[in-house]
């Protein structure tokens, strides 16, 4: 009787699996702790900081007093440059892949191309904004050059998630606009597209907040230390949250007043993509509840 | 259900047809011609081919990688294969009900007036009254004639099935495909979608693995056995007297 073997006997199973279900609440009780732990920590150095002043006004005293908006202001014009640039070029590139592409050569080497986008550290991004953008096409440190390079950063995000949502849409809708006498691009538009949106615009707010959060690649193409005005044109230059952070932190003589401002600027931020996060879970539930496939 | 025929109108002619999905021979030399105004069963095992061949008449194997064919489909004497032929055009002639129904996330009302949309039909009118034609047409205005804004997903499998033939039919096509369109269904809903095939006045090819329901509906059943056309014939001639061995031992459930 195989029933009998070891390993098998009630007891010996259930301990097993006590120790196993032990473990998997272990690490997921730890995970939850350590997020808990960053953000509290966070939350209790910088919720001192906030204020209305803080949120609305220009900074004052060498950065020691006054507020941060410019820097909000910054990162969401950023980051919404960058969507402007990812999306896109990322909705094609799925359509492409996901509708289009036969397999072959040609799609292999975008594949890759995606595939290693997404694991250039930042950094590089930055240089390689700051050469081609500012330097070379002229634009500057300035929005359109940080926007661009960010938006390059989360393209294989965009690209990634889009082409998920397409494929998850049934191929049933297809057949069905192509029996009707769609062309292919009709069958796209009509059909497939409107049921693939809500994955698409999910993978492309989470996008947002990585680019929101993000740090090398505008130090290098599009931040400066302080801003007297909000900008007029893609061509000037914005604080942004992040390097704002950084500046506070690493340069001038007084890291040590500028600490509450720091992790002020620090909530602000994280409550920016987590909120964005939020929206992105938010959307996704909302629009899943209608469709049934 | 057309018992006799004064004219026996030829509407879909296959000469010869021979198809392969890459080196796989699907079709072997397929030749049968369907009747005006007639239903028209395809029924055999399982990958016999009935699917494939059914998708030849509308182009819907078009975008099959690897695919080719060889032979002559004719529709009203047109070459559906030919240099001038446009798979659009033959598409909006020839309506299509698939296997499982496949309404579009959307109201019943857009889902039967996407087809009258694309060939350009705006007014709101002319798309209204053709909503209330094709879903007569398909036995389900009744049903459906208050709700027509809610999502076509919410209904019922059968229901659904009769939307997709009337978004199918508010095209007004003169042919209409079915491949195995009850095989989804309840029995309440498979004896709706029947009457409405029996009633219907259309040329209708339907591909079925159930024969009695071929039994039941069809004027001329075709028996299909691995890509060939083993027997085609009026259907009450091929289930009470068939021809072949093969189709003797297929419609007596000595295989398949
Ligand atoms: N797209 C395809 N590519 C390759 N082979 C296919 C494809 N579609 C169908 N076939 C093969 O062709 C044969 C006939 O399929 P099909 O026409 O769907 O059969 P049926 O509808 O009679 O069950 C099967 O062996 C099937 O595996
Ligand atoms: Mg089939």
């Amino acid at each position: 009787m195989l029933a009998a073997r070891r390993g098998f006997e009630p007891r010996r199973r259930r301990r097993r699996e006590f120790t196993a279900l032990l473990f998997i609440r272990l690490t997921g009780a730890f995970t939850a702790g350590v997020m808990a732990l960053v953000v509290g920590f966070i939350a209790f150095n910088g919720a001192g900081a906030i204020s209305v002043p803080f949120l609305t006004e220009y900074p004052r005293d060498a950065m020691t007093a006054g507020g941060i908006l410019p820097a909000i202001e910054g990162t969401l014009i950023l980051a919404l440059g960058a969507l402007l640039t990812a999306v896109p070029l990322g909705f094609g590139a799925a359509v492409y892949l996901a509708e289009y592409a036969r397999p072959g050569p040609l799609v292999s080497v975008i594949r890759l191309g995606v595939l290693n986008l997404s694991g250039v550290p930042s950094v590089v991004f930055g240089l390689f904004g700051l050469a081609l953008f500012v330097k070379t096409f002229g634009f500057g440190r300035s929005i359109l050059a940080g926007s661009l390079t960010l938006g390059l950063l989360i393209l294989p995000t965009v690209v990634a998630a889009s082409e998920e949502a397409l494929r998850q849409t049934p191929q049933s809708f297809r057949e069905a606009a192509l029996a009707l006498g769609a062309s292919r691009w009709q069958a796209i538009r009509q059909v497939v597209l409107p049921a693939a949106l809500p994955g698409m615009l999910t993978g492309a707010i989470l996008a947002l907040g990585r680019a929101a959060g993000e740090t090398a690649p505008i130090v290098f193409t599009a931040s400066c230390a302080y801003t007297l005005a909000s900008p007029g044109s893609v061509f000037q230059e914005v604080m942004a949250l992040s390097t704002h952070i950084l500046n506070l932190a690493t340069n001038g003589t007084r890291i040590e007043e500028t600490l509450p401002q720091q992790f002020g600027t620090a909530l602000v931020l994280l409550a920016l993509v987590l909120g964005l996060s939020l929206c992105a879970i938010i959307v996704r539930a909302k629009l899943r509840k209608g469709r049934r496939w | 259900m057309a018992e006799q025929n004064a004219t026996e109108t030829v509407v879909i002619s296959a000469r010869d047809v021979d198809f392969f999905y890459g080196e796989f021979h699907a079709l072997k030399g397929v030749s049968m011609d369907m009747l005006e105004h007639e239903v028209t069963a395809m029924i055999g095992p399982s990958g016999c081919g009935k699917s494939t061949f059914l998708k030849l008449l509308n182009r819907m194997n078009d975008f099959v990688p690897g695919a080719r064919l060889a032979g002559d489909i004719l529709i009203r004497g047109e070459p559906v294969y030919g240099p001038d032929s446009d798979p659009v055009d033959i598409r909006r002639k020839v309506g299509m009900v698939f296997q499982r129904p496949n309404p579009f996330p959307k109201s019943i009302y857009d889902n039967i007036c996407y087809g009258p949309r694309l060939v350009g039909v705006r007014a709101k009118q002319e798309l209204d009254a053709l909503v209330e034609k094709a879903l007569r047409a398909a036995a389900l205005w009744d049903e459906v004639k208050d709700l027509l804004g809610k999502s076509a997903m919410d209904l019922s499998g059968g229901q659904q099935q009769r939307v997709c033939i009337a978004r199918a039919l508010a095209l007004e096509p003169d042919i209409l495909l079915m491949d195995e369109p009850t095989s989804a269904l309840d029995p309440i809903a498979t004896a709706k979608v029947e009457e409405w095939i029996k009633t219907s006045g259309l040329t209708i090819v339907i591909v079925t693995h159930n024969m009695q329901q071929a039994a039941r509906i069809s004027d001329r059943t075709a028996f299909f056995y691995m890509g060939s056309l083993v027997e085609f014939g009026k259907t009450r001639d091929l289930f009470t007297r068939p021809r072949e061995t093969q189709t003797e031992n297929y419609i007596t459930g000595r295989f398949g």
